[in-house]
């Protein structure tokens, strides 16, 4: 699925992905290729992104919104301050 | 001859005028191609928030009744007055000033009579004039500097204040005068009612076209997420005046530098030509002078 992480300043993130992680605003979820169609509301907490070949990428989020439509999922996040966006490994995850 | 030396000094003067505008221009090009790249990356976040509001305004039973868009009778307003801080960018705060002016004088009469009126001045030029004019009105000058230098949280938080001011019923309405970027040359004055939230939910729920009615799930339900996407929306609304008001600024500055250059060219060919007859008149009042003196001689 594609996945696009955008902030009012920047994009985040844009590609593809296998499983993208959320802070739901009731409780985090996972989302996975070809999820119906969805609005969330998210609060301050950890978006994980796994891209196809085996990385994953971490983003802050302090609160954000995210839309699932045919197969491609934007995130809609005000950043945490400080954001750190640490990619590690396959092995590590 | 001295009248010569005059128009060389002049010359020189319209020279180091013309290059300081040439540089004004050439900064304010800069700053405004940082603003567009903003605004360029700021424009898809916004629209597809709004996007998830007309879906979820669309799809919702009955109505809703949303703090921020309740009406009331206007006891306190406020009105947000984005201009600059500088000047030399031609008629630009002038033509929001008189925007603003006419707003009061439409809407808020009798507010300011009782000085109940506030405003908050964004731009020292805009603070200026309201101070000189309008004594009766409460100007509000915290957020002064924010356009020369400005992120998307110093827009939210503002935003936040008066959303915070009017739910606690401190304010009842709120209305923001900005000037909307067209191009370089054109920027259009505007006064938007900022609170109560009107519009959006008319001109939203109009014509949704069908590509927009996917079946969603919507977590946690309709209400609440509408409840959480309004404040988003206002903030996104408040930086959009915020890049619109910063890039007409700089717009404005580069067509105002950029005819003061081409005014300095044109009074630059005056002198010269000016400076030339002089110089030729001069010369042959010379050649004169020494033919007749050899005249002089000869015959003697």
């Amino acid at each position: 699925m594609h996945v696009t992480v955008l902030t009012p300043e920047k994009t985040l993130y844009e590609g593809e992905a296998t499983v993208v992680s959320v802070p739901g605003s009731e409780g985090n979820f996972t989302i996975l290729d070809r999820h119906a169609p969805l609005v969330s509301a998210l609060s301050e907490g950890q978006v994980r992104i796994k891209t196809p070949d085996g990385n994953s990428v971490t983003y802050a989020v302090e609160r954000g919104f995210v839309e699932v439509l045919h197969n491609k999922v934007a995130l809609l996040v005000i950043p945490k301050e400080e954001q750190q966006s640490d990619s590690d490994t396959a092995a590590d995850s | 001859m001295a009248n010569l030396k005059e128009i060389r000094e002049r010359i020189k003067s319209v020279k180091s005028t013309q290059q300081i505008t040439k540089a004004m221009k050439m900064v304010a090009a800069a700053k405004l191609r940082k603003v567009q790249d903003r605004t360029v990356q700021f424009r898809p976040y916004a629209m597809r928030l709004r996007k998830i509001l007309r879906n979820i305004l669309h799809q919702l039973e009955g109505d809703v009744s949303l703090e921020l868009a309740h009406r009331r009778d206007v006891h306190k307003a406020v009105v947000v007055l984005i201009t600059s801080n500088k000047g030399l960018c031609g008629a630009f705060n002038s033509h929001i000033i008189k925007k603003a002016q006419a707003l009061i004088e439409e809407r808020y009469k009798e507010l300011l009579e009782d000085e109940r009126l506030y405003i908050i001045t964004i731009g020292k030029k805009g603070r200026d004039f309201f101070r000189k004019h309008y004594p009766k009105a409460r100007i509000v000058d915290d957020y002064i500097d924010i356009l020369e230098k400005f992120d998307f949280d110093v827009a939210s938080s503002l935003a936040d204040f008066l959303m915070r001011r009017f739910v606690d019923k401190t304010i009842d309405e709120v209305y923001v005068v900005y000037s909307e970027f067209k191009n370089p040359v054109v920027q259009i004055p505007h006064a938007e009612q900022f609170l109560p939230l009107s519009g959006i939910a008319e001109d939203e729920a109009e014509a949704p076209s069908t590509r927009y009615l996917a079946d969603y799930i919507y977590e946690p339900s309709k209400e609440k997420l509408l409840r959480r996407l309004i404040p988003t929306i206002l903030r996104n609304q408040f930086y959009r005046y915020l890049l619109d008001t910063s890039a007409s600024e700089h717009g404005a500055r580069m067509t105002a530098m950029d005819n003061a250059t081409e005014n300095a060219n044109e009074l630059l060919g005056e002198l010269r030509i000016r400076y030339n007859k002089a110089r030729q008149e001069s010369i042959t009042r010379e050649i004169l002078d020494i033919v007749s003196g050899a005249r002089a001689l000869e015959g003697g």
